[in-house]
This record gives structure tokens, sequence and C-alpha cells, in this order.
């Protein structure tokens, strides 16, 4: 699983008709409530300081981030390294989550070794705060808002190229990418809330049609760096598109 | 529609070609298949760019309108499906808060 999304249990409820309580994907982050560990055992014995460099170089030079830290801002939702972002140990099958109740993007240390995973996590969940940011998402009792959100991430965020199939061992290529796309967003539903397959399938395919061709703020699907600096530049001169319509 | 003075196109024309030339490329036609199924279509872009070739030439307003209505079209074409979430007016009001007033009691 590469991506959760945590948020603070409210009061156990219903979900599928039995009293089970749903810990809303928290296994997942198991230090998301905990302290702090001291400096020097973070320093020495974890990954945080390789997460932190990696973090900050997808910030100030991936077209991706940039374009959804812009977008954010102009929402009025300013994202600040510090505040924003946590790097942490999580469970061995996550790379980030997005923690609504707290406002922050958690991002997996132990899970995250390379520049160019980091960068497709942290647009992945970019999208997610952008969404938090922009609409009324009821990430805990709206099993469709949780779908659109992860179907918007799994398509826009480079999840689901062909080469990060080939990696997974799933192939396929006319149309594969809806496929892909379909397929993790039910996947992460079902890793961060107790509901049967059935109930998540349905939600995807419920909201399918219309959060896959949700392209905000990309206006495109950006199947490279270069689709993401034309979409950067695209949403800086929006002002003159729309005022020119 | 803003005023015919003070109207420009709502990308510049460098902007129409290079979505037409990125449109025709290879690898677009191999992303637009493994995307969407189908190979891309990219007369539109030519024609909004050959619009905005003719509005820079001579104002046309017949150039102009065409511009207008293929753009207004695209953005249609965006907004045909419901949205699953209602937009927020503001942003929420805990984004800012410091992490420790975030944890419930």
């Amino acid at each position: 699983m590469e991506q959760g999304e945590a948020g603070s249990p409210p009061p156990a409820e219903e979900k599928v008709g039995k009293e089970e309580e749903d810990d809303f994907g928290y296994r997942l982050f198991p230090e998301r409530n905990k302290n702090p560990q001291s400096f020097l055992v973070r320093s020495l014995f974890t990954y945080h300081n390789k997460c932190q460099l990696m973090l900050r170089m997808t910030l100030e030079t991936n077209p991706y981030a940039q374009l959804l830290l812009e977008a954010m801002k102009q929402s009025g939702c300013t994202v600040f390294n510090d505040r924003h972002f946590s790097c942490e140990n999580c469970d061995a099958c996550v790379g980030g989550g997005f923690d609504s109740a707290t406002s922050q993007i958690v991002l997996c240390q132990n899970n995250i070794r390379h520049q160019s995973h980091m960068n497709r996590v942290v647009t992945h969940e970019l999208i997610h705060a952008f969404d938090h940011c922009r609409a009324h998402v009821d990430w805990f009792k709206n099993v469709k808002h949780l779908a659109c959100s992860e179907i918007r991430a799994a398509n826009l965020s480079g999840d689901c190229t062909l080469m990060n199939e080939i990696a997974r061992f799933k192939f396929g290529l006319k149309g594969h990418h809806q496929t892909c796309v379909r397929d993790r967003a039910i996947r992460s539903i079902l890793a961060v809330r107790k509901v049967s397959r059935e109930t998540a399938e349905k939600a995807v395919d419920e909201v399918f049609d219309a959060c896959f061709n949700d392209l905000e703020p990309f206006g495109r699907i950006p199947h490279s760096k270069t689709d993401a600096r034309r979409a950067f530049r695209d949403f800086q001169n929006r002002d003159r598109y729309n005022a020119n319509l | 529609m803003a005023d015919g003075g003070t109207w420009r196109p709502p990308r510049s024309c460098e902007d129409y070609w290079w979505e037409w030339k990125h449109c025709r490329g290879l690898r677009h036609a191999f992303h637009h298949y493994y995307a969407h199924g189908e190979l891309p279509t990219c007369d539109r872009w030519r024609e909004d760019y050959e619009a905005c070739r003719a509005w820079e030439k001579g104002r046309a307003a017949a150039a102009q309108e065409a511009l207008c209505k293929s753009e207004r079209a695209r953005v249609m074409e965006n907004k045909k499906y419901a949205p699953v979430w209602r937009l927020r007016k503001s942003p929420p009001p805990d984004w800012y808060l410091p992490l420790d007033q975030d944890k419930p009691n």
C-alpha cells in the first residue's frame, strides 16, 4: 500500500452495519499521536534527515509540487515546511498520508528511499491537501469524497505512469491509466477505512467520471515534468485566460 | 467577454502553437492512448492558433469570436460533470493553528 490517508477518530460510528471502530488508517502511522523522538535518536537512528533533505529538494525543484503549492497559496492555504509536513516512521506498506485533523502531510521516512518516490508521494498528498483547502471534503463520513480525492491523486501525481505500473507487474496499454487509477483509489480506501471492497468499488465507480475529469489545478493530466511546467505556466496566466473568455 | 477595446486572446499565440505541436507529437499520442484509450485530435489547437494569428494581424472580429467560442467550449467540457463536493468560500479555519492546539482535549 503506497499511500494512506489518516485522520483523528471521531466517536465510533457505524460504517457497514457493524459496531466496529474504524481507526481511519491511524494504525499505519503509529508515530502520529506520540511525542516526537529526541533530536539525537532521530538523527542517528532514523532516516529523518534524509527525508527532510529530499522533501526540500521536491518543494524547491519539482514542478508538480510547485504548482500545487502556488495553487494552495492562492486558495488561502500557504504551506509551511515545518508546520504542514512531518517525516515519520510508518507501517511497512505506506508511503505517506494526509492528516486532515492536523492539516499535516505525513511522509514515511522509512519507506521513501529515492527522490523520485518522494516527488510522487509529496505530489499525491498535496493533492489531498489542496482538495481539503478548496472544498468541504468529509474525509471521515463520506466514502465518495474520499474516493474522489484518491482518484484525483492517483490520476495527477504520476502514480499510474506506464513505468510505475510495469514495475508493479501490472501490464496494459489502451486506457490502462484509468484502470490503474481506479484500482489504486480502491486500495487506498480499503487501507484507511473499515468498509467492504464492494462499498469501496461502488463509491469509486459512482464518482469516477466526475473526479477523473477534475484536473484542478493542473488543467491537464501531467505525464511528465514538461507537462507540469506547462500547467504551472497556464496556472500563472489564468487571470488573462479568464478575463478574455 | 471583455470589452472589444481591451480584449486579447486568452492565451498567447505561441501557447496555441506549442499546444498544437505538443498534441501532434508521438509522446503525447502515446500518453493520450494510455490515459483515454484513443488517439488525440489536434485540429482544434491549429484552428485556435490560426484564429489568434488572424486577430493579431487584422483584429478580425470573426477570429476573436471563434477563439472565444473554442475556449468557452473547452471550459464547458471540463464542467460537464456535477461536482462531488461543495467548494469552500474560505480556507479551513485550522490550517494555520499550531500543532498542539489541534490535538483534541
